[in-house]
């Protein structure tokens, strides 16, 4: 049960320069995955693919051992509603933090009432009821990206990929957001994209750097040292 | 007192003609634009060509309409040269690729944020459609009132296809070239008032629903 990338090539439209040249690579379930690189390195573009969003100019995408891009869309439909990409900047729809979370669920057909039940169950859970009737544009940085996450973590998706996820959020909820992500693991594969050097350590079973266009598999220990010679090196700059 | 009742029945005539040609022209101009913004080649050659036709001259487009309206014309057993609904028909083209191209850009950038947003939280295209419509609605509505303004102030059109017939096809801008042509500023200068201000009003209480949106 994966996401298997095989052979992929992608670079935008009007541009000469490949963003990934050749990837081939398999998200599991019950996985975490971290990935890391520069800035511009292409570690969004990969999610995006892998999140079946953008459409490789080549090479295939195999979700759970189907050529996704030659499904029909009803097959493509049930197949995408298993995968949830997180953007780096949070995208939340005009209105209140509850329309918000309830959103992906009343697309899979939840009723409006029961959408809003389980969204207002989920948050208290999370103790995060305070934000319920807030309008999303009263929130802060950090209260919109842990509405984004909330928002895709309660579709309780097979695969989800997190751009950044911790970048705004304060050490505080940070606890929520990493027991939400463990808790996730035990039925899910987790890909997150980070800056982050602790949090990759901590949470890595799988290590990717993205460079140039082509990714490196990397053992836990190396992924830190690699980061950890990297902030020496700005830190040398500086 | 009846030169009163004339310009109140011209202002709401000039009114329910160019708002009904704004509302059909936004019709099919939202579709439209929606459609576009969803096709990797419109950037490049469809917009430009929306863009070039913005400026061009409400003369010309009543010229074609009257040869199709026209009883020898392809469309003249419908009779409706010199009415008001001709009028409605020129400007609902005339303001399309204003209100097309306007949309396209809100539309194009509303789908990266929104209809991204939405497709990877599993929605359909039907339902990625609604939701990047529901967040682009300042944007379609400023685009709208644009459309409006352009419609209300033209002469061309009405004057050609409509006739300026009294109490029937007479709307402001054709009652003011009329009254300026009999000499009678007057008249002509309160009617260009009428003109400014509905326009100005119908884009500020526009502008203060596309701010209760927001909040």
């Amino acid at each position: 049960m994966s996401i298997r990338l095989k052979n992929i090539w992608f670079r935008y439209p009007g541009m000469d320069k490949w963003v990934l040249e050749n990837i081939s690579y398999e998200f599991k379930e019950k996985n975490i995955y971290v990935i890391v690189g520069p800035n511009g390195s292409g570690k969004t573009t990969l999610f995006k693919i892998a999140s079946l969003i953008y459409k490789p100019l080549k090479g295939s995408v195999f979700t759970w051992d189907r050529d996704f891009w030659r499904l029909k869309d009803k097959e493509a439909l049930i197949l995408r509603r298993k995968i949830v990409y997180v953007h780096e900047k949070p995208v939340l729809l005009h209105g209140s933090v509850l329309c918000n979370i309830a959103y992906g669920l009343m697309i899979r057909g939840y009723s409006k009432e029961d959408a809003f039940r389980k969204a207002r169950d989920y948050m208290n859970e999370l103790g995060l009821t305070y934000l319920l009737d807030k309008n999303v544009n009263m929130l802060s940085a950090g209260e919109a990206q842990l509405v984004s996450l909330v928002r895709a973590l309660i579709l309780e998706p097979r695969m989800i990929f997190l751009d950044e996820p911790l970048a705004h959020i304060d050490i505080e909820k940070r606890k929520i957001v990493l027991d939400l992500i463990y808790r996730l693991k035990e039925g899910a594969g987790i890909a997150i994209a980070t800056h982050d050097i602790y949090l990759a350590y901590m949470l890595a079973d799988e290590a990717i750097l993205v460079e140039n266009g082509k990714i490196k598999i990397m053992e836990r220990e190396d992924l830190f040292h690699n980061m950890m010679l990297r902030h020496k090196q700005l830190n040398t700059l500086v | 007192m009846d030169i009163l009742n004339e310009i109140l029945d011209i202002t709401i005539r000039s009114l329910w003609v160019s708002g009904s040609a704004t509302i059909i022209s936004s019709l099919w101009s939202i579709l439209l634009a929606y459609k576009l913004s969803r096709s990797p080649g419109a950037s490049r050659y469809i917009i430009p060509f929306f863009e070039a036709l913005i400026g061009i001259p409400t003369v010309l487009i009543g010229l074609l309409l009257y040869m199709i309206l026209s009883s020898r014309g392809p469309l003249g057993l419908f009779r409706l040269l010199y009415t008001p609904y001709a009028i409605i028909l020129g400007q609902a083209i005339l303001i399309t690729p204003l209100i097309t191209s306007i949309c396209y850009r809100v539309l194009s950038s509303s789908w990266n944020t929104y209809g991204e947003l939405a497709y990877t939280l599993g929605a359909s295209e039907k339902q990625i459609m609604a939701i990047v419509l529901r967040e682009s609605i300042p944007g379609v509505i400023a685009a709208s009132v644009m459309g409006f303004s352009r419609a209300i102030g033209e002469l061309g059109i009405a004057l050609m296809v409509g006739g300026n017939i009294r109490g029937f096809t007479r709307v402001l801008t054709t009652a003011i070239a009329l009254e300026v042509s009999k000499g009678e500023f007057e008249i002509a200068v309160v009617l260009g008032a009428i003109l400014i201000v509905l326009v100005v009003a119908i884009s500020f209480s526009l502008r203060i629903l596309r701010r209760m949106y927001r909040v």
